[in-house]
């Protein structure tokens, strides 16, 4: 065990400063790179700009501005956002909770969704149920994510007025109702494609145990279907499912992206794209960053978790 | 013996039908619907404009936010007037394009990567997997946005952008592949007749390896029509008059409770199209998986 | 009415001593029979305390609170609740006194006859959130604090121009202007004081704390921020104006126009500030019940701007027949279902110093093309002119994301293509559009919305100025690099003359150039459609600030 643990730390940290050397890049990328909020400012004449950049140490080889860089996100100096001045982390901290709000109950929502449609799928192969499970599965796939939300929110909320057509809530109100009526729409279309790759990841986990001789060998001795099904075949196909859990952080922060846009919630992802808007890099950089890290310590987790559960990885 | 021997045609010119892997495959109800979708989909929008009354870009401001059927708009119009069927499938030229190209060049990248990875073991072979890993560490969605907003935009730009941020997936495939196939006899017989290293990876080992590169494939087109609906519809990708399934919800958006067709119709042909491609990759794993007809 | 009603009495009334509160009581009940016009009213309004919110719908987010750090026009609406300035600007344009007793003016001494020496009276009644009285100290703090080197300032413009700041006493304080300049006192009018014993004790006034929960001296404390969603403002008690008869103003952000419409149907949010209520939806929105709708100029002015050194539009008729090939009226009434105003110049239709006078722009196609054959300017390849080796073919850019803004171009473009002319469509994110591309002038041409004037001053030497291009080595908003040495002689008299009678026909001869040269062409004049709750009172536009939320101290609920 302890040499598996010490063998996934190890990659995590190269992969942690593999990642940070792409984001270094990308900073530099952008134009005008970190002088950038200085360029948009008529005004400024090339002599200044030049002292600016000699102040904030512009002018050093690229090595040491990235050991520079990469020491201070160390220690949680990430910058200050070009707009209010505050630090980066306090700005991402800020808009967290709402992601973090939607991604939990969407995620939480297909896992129990998507679980009990595959395991059903898998137990009732080819059955009518099976067949409109699978093929539902690969058109929710496939619509996107935002022409969802927003032939919902034409729907629900434009046509029906059953719900509201966007926010997490509404200023006055923001009693426990009003936050869940706030929440149906955006976790639904967020769940829609979860609840699809849980489902068909979970059938085909599930036949891959079904199979097997111990389960066989279970209901040879007597023991009852659902028993059989809860104890020894859920409980074994779910193994896989951490690792796919870990595996599917990136596409749910993509996917909480795309829907806070559409719903204009107060996330993360509505963070991001306003600093696009307005060019504020040390945020881009910031949440650009702090995303692949989450996902680095997802997986990570994920890998440790599956290593307690499952003897057969750790012992490979 | 396999199945194919029941179907044996007489002529050598129609043997092709009989081959296992196609057999399977129709044999995929769903797999086959996809691909007559598909094609219908390419027939329309490559021969389609031609059929139509207008064109794309022809400006009518009087007849603005026309319903579907009046007159000789099928689809309707939009808010600048324009024909919806005929923006509708010039959109379906461009975004299908831009995701059939976006996934050659994610292809090509990928399977050199994934066959070098997986071919030379050791520090290559597993530095290069991190690097691989680092990459996917970053939502792509995030990354094509940063890309995007930083560049100048226009279909090629984007191609390149989705290329650069869907290849991962792919050489994480065919690096697990290309491993375990390494170890085969015919890589060692091969190594023991003394052919070169390059030789070995692509000559003997990629090509075993298309089954996998094929379906993944297919995925990737599916994935890069999504992101470029998405990139468009945030307005960083095709820029406006050019025609994209994704920048034309982007315009639909304010006219949601006016004209709401505007905003169904290119959703339904964004979902279409990469329903199918999802169907026709499906169907192509079961058919190149030999296990399937063992059940 | 005026910005904020300073007749009345400072707070003393609130805290009164018992003769106060006899004398008080006596007034009080005389008041409730005898109406003593405006003055009773006050006292009314006084009377009670501020209570109630009021909802204000933002399509932007504030996020610069520190009113002399760039920022952009949203962020002023926090600016004019939390801070003063010295004397603020009227609808109408007069200046209105603020912290200061009185408007500088020649006649009263407070500007000397030359424009070069200022002496500004201060209140003596004015303090800060946290209780410190104001004084000429941070007013000398505020302008010297702009023009600081370390100090990420967003315009210094005018302020450059200041020597010899002398702190009279608490309540007096006097300058001298390196040079007469007009439109100081515009600059003046938006330029917030801010306070001495905060900042200046800051480690780095720019990462200072006071940044994010700004102290002012405003009818409106800073109350909280969630970022991202919303910021409140609570009243300030204390004010030395108007008392504010609403005690909690929350600012919300709604990125999305659509769902700001929706929200303000439903009577989710109380207010459509900025960027208002789409065009598409005026017709639905003005029939809506309990809610009113308003039509408000807005200074600025949407014009398809030309870089003057690309080849294709050194010729000035070139100019005139693309002006020519607009169909202004069309885009007008169906794009914008006509809720903006036609115009021919850069001057706002309700400035002193407009020209009505100026040649009206009529769409004609044959004109327009005869105008080019005549010139020698030839169809070509694909129809396209061109005339010693210049094809009539360049780029349009403008910052995707306003959907109108997008379908005029578009429709510009074909008009276009009827008299030869290719116009390629390239639109960038804002990042790229505003950086270098726009700032050096490296763009053919642009479609953008612009603001000439400062204030209500109509000097516009940065727009026009030969000195005010950056890609030339020079520094201002020149970015179409217009060059015309009668321009700048006029721009420079004008400056200069502090006589509006006199100003106005400088600038009047100043539009008819910039008509003639069209180095921009002038589209339309903006309008706002902003909503409200019927039961809000006080909602006025002030066609010289760039927001509507000035005066939330003077509306009330009925």
């Amino acid at each position: 065990m302890p040499n598996y643990i010490l063998n996934r730390l190890g990659q995590s940290a190269v992969v942690l400063v593999l990642v940070s050397l792409i984001g270094f890049m990308v900073l530099n990328l952008a134009p005008g790179g970190p002088m950038s909020q200085f360029a948009l400012n008529p005004g400024m004449s090339q002599a200044e700009l030049d002292r600016i950049a000699e102040q904030l140490g512009l002018k050093r080889p690229l090595l040491v501005q990235y050991i520079d860089w990469f020491s201070h996100l160390f220690v949680g100096d990430w910058g200050h956002s070009f707009r209010d001045g505050r630090p980066v982390l306090s700005v991402i901290a800020g808009h967290l909770p709402a992601t973090l709000l939607l991604m939990g109950t969407s995620t939480l929502l297909s896992i129990v969704i998507g679980t009990w449609v595959g395991v059903l799928g898998a137990v009732r192969r080819y059955s009518v149920f099976d067949t409109l499970a699978t093929v539902g599965a690969m058109v929710a796939l496939s619509i996107p994510t935002f022409w969802f939300g927003l032939v919902a929110i034409f729907f629900f909320s434009l046509h029906l007025g059953w719900l509201p057509a966007g926010n997490m809530y509404t200023i006055g109100d923001q009693s426990l109702g009003d936050y869940a009526i706030h929440l149906v729409l955006p976790v639904l279309v967020l769940a829609l494609v979860n609840v699809a790759i849980w489902s068909r990841y979970m059938r085909s986990a599930t036949l891959d145990v079904i199979d097997q001789d111990f389960v066989r060998t279970a209901r040879a001795k007597g023991v009852p279907y659902r028993r059989v099904l809860t104890h020894h075949v859920i409980r074994n196909a779910l193994l896989p499912m951490i690792t796919l859990a870990g595996l599917q952080i990136p596409t749910i922060l993509g996917g909480a992206l795309v829907t806070e846009t559409v719903f204009t919630w107060p996330g993360m992802g509505r963070l991001f794209l306003d600093s696009l808007g307005y060019s504020d890099y040390p945020v881009i950089m910031g949440i650009l960053m702090f995303s692949a890290v989450l996902v680095l310590l997802g997986n990570l987790l994920a890998d440790l978790l599956i290593g307690v559960a499952d003897p057969r990885v750790r012992l490979a | 013996m396999t199945t194919a021997t029941h179907y044996l045609p007489a002529s050598r010119r129609w043997a092709w039908l009989a081959n296992p892997t196609l057999r399977r495959f129709m044999r995929h109800k769903l797999a086959v619907l996809g691909v007559v979708m598909i094609t219908v989909l390419i027939l329309a929008c490559v021969f389609g404009p031609y059929l139509l009354h207008y064109n794309d870009l022809s400006i009518d401001i009087r007849n603005r936010f026309a319903p579907p059927f009046t007159g000789n708009h099928y689809l309707g119009t939009d808010a600048l007037g324009r024909d919806t069927a005929a923006r509708l499938l010039n959109a379906g030229r461009i975004s299908l394009m831009v995701g059939f190209c976006a996934m050659l060049i994610s292809i090509v990248i990928g399977t050199l990567i994934g066959v070098i990875a997986g071919y030379y073991r050791g520090w290559v072979g597993a530095g290069l997997m991190r690097f691989v890993d680092a990459f996917l560490s970053f939502p792509s969605v995030f990354l094509v946005l940063v890309l995007a907003a930083f560049t100048k935009p226009s279909p090629m730009m984007i191609t390149l952008i989705i290329a650069v941020t869907s290849w991962m997936e792919i050489s994480r495939i065919v690096e697990a592949e290309i491993r375990s196939l390494r170890e085969r006899d015919f890589t060692l017989a091969a190594r023991m007749i003394g052919a070169s290293n390059r030789w070995i990876m692509f000559r003997e080992l990629m090509p075993n390896a298309i089954g996998p590169i094929i379906v993944a494939a297919t995925l990737t087109i599916a994935n890069a029509i999504l992101l470029e609906a998405y990139i468009s519809f945030l307005g960083y990708g095709i820029q406006p008059p050019l025609p994209s399934w994704g920048n034309m919800l982007n315009a639909a958006q304010q006219y949601l409770g006016k004209a709401p067709w505007l905003a169904i119709i290119p959703g339904l042909a964004i979902t279409l199209a990469v329903t199918s491609f999802n169907f026709i990759g499906d169907g192509l794993r079961d058919a190149l998986d030999g296990r399937s007809d063992l059940k | 009415m005026s910005q904020r009603d300073d007749s009345d009495k400072g707070n003393s009334l609130l805290n009164p001593t018992r003769r106060q509160a006899l004398a008080m009581a006596i007034i009080g009940a005389a008041g409730t029979l005898l109406p003593l016009g405006r003055a009773s009213q006050s006292f009314a309004a006084m009377a009670a305390p501020p209570s109630g919110q009021v909802i204000i719908g933002l399509s932007q987010e504030p996020t610069v609170f520190n009113p002399h750090m760039p920022h952009i026009e949203v962020d002023d609406g926090i600016h004019w609740n939390v801070f003063d300035p010295l004397f603020g600007i009227s609808p109408s344009g007069e200046f209105v006194p603020a912290l200061a007793t009185e408007v500088p003016t020649v006649a009263n001494g407070g500007i000397s006859a030359d424009g070069l020496q200022w002496k500004v009276k201060l209140r003596s009644d004015a303090k800060w959130h946290d209780g410190r009285p104001f004084t000429a100290e941070d007013v000398k703090y505020t302008l010297e604090l702009i023009v600081s080197p370390n100090f990420r300032s967003g315009r210094r413009a005018g302020h450059d121009l200041l020597r010899d700041i002398t702190v009279v006493s608490p309540t007096e304080i006097h300058w001298r202007m390196e040079k007469s300049y007009a439109p100081y006192a515009s600059i003046l009018s938006s330029t917030f004081m801010v306070p001495k014993h905060i900042l200046s004790v800051a480690a780095d006034v720019n990462t200072a704390p006071f940044n994010n929960a700004p102290i002012g001296t405003g009818p409106f404390k800073w109350g909280t921020r969630v970022a991202g969603d919303h910021i409140q403002l609570k009243a300030n008690p204390h004010y030395h104006g108007t008392q504010p008869q609403i005690d909690s103003v929350i600012f919300k952000y709604i990125p999305d126009l659509t769902v700001l419409y929706t929200q303000f149907k439903t009577g989710d949010i109380d207010v459509t500030a900025m960027q208002g209520i789409t065009p598409d939806h005026y017709e639905e929105a003005k029939d809506l019940a309990g809610r009113t709708v308003v039509i408000l100029p807005v200074a600025t002015i949407e014009s398809v701007t030309l870089n003057m050194e690309r080849p294709q539009f050194k010729d000035p008729v070139v100019r005139q027949a693309l002006y020519m090939a607009i169909d202004k009226k069309t885009i007008i009434d169906e794009l914008y279902f006509g809720l903006v105003l036609p115009t021919e110049t850069y001057m706002p239709q309700q400035s002193a110093y407009y020209n009505p006078n100026l040649p009206k722009q009529s769409f004609n196609i044959e004109a327009a093309s005869k105008l080019l054959d005549d010139a020698g300017w030839k169809p070509g390849a694909g129809g396209i002119r061109e005339k010693g080796g210049v094809r009539l073919s360049f780029t349009n850019s403008t910052t995707a994301g306003n959907q109108i803004r997008e379908q005029a171009q578009q429709f510009i473009q074909q008009t276009w293509l009827a008299i030869g002319v290719e116009m390629k469509i390239s639109n960038l994110p804002p990042a790229v559009m505003w950086g270098e591309y726009w700032v050096q002038s490296k763009f053919d041409s642009v479609i953008v919305g612009n603001n000439f004037l400062t204030g209500a001053d109509p000097d516009t030497r940065d727009y026009f100025g030969s000195q005010s291009t950056n890609a030339k080595g020079g520094a201002g908003q020149n970015n179409s690099q217009y060059v015309n040495a009668k321009v700048d002689e006029l721009l420079a008299q004008g400056a200069a003359i502090q006589d509006v009678a006199q100003r106005k026909a400088v600038y009047v001869q100043v539009q008819d150039l910039i008509r003639q040269d069209l180095p921009i062409l002038p589209l339309f004049q903006y309008t706002y459609v902003r909503g409200y709750k019927s039961g809000l009172k006080g909602f006025t536009g002030n066609i010289n600030l760039r927001i509507e939320p000035w005066n939330v101290n003077t509306w009330s609920w009925t």
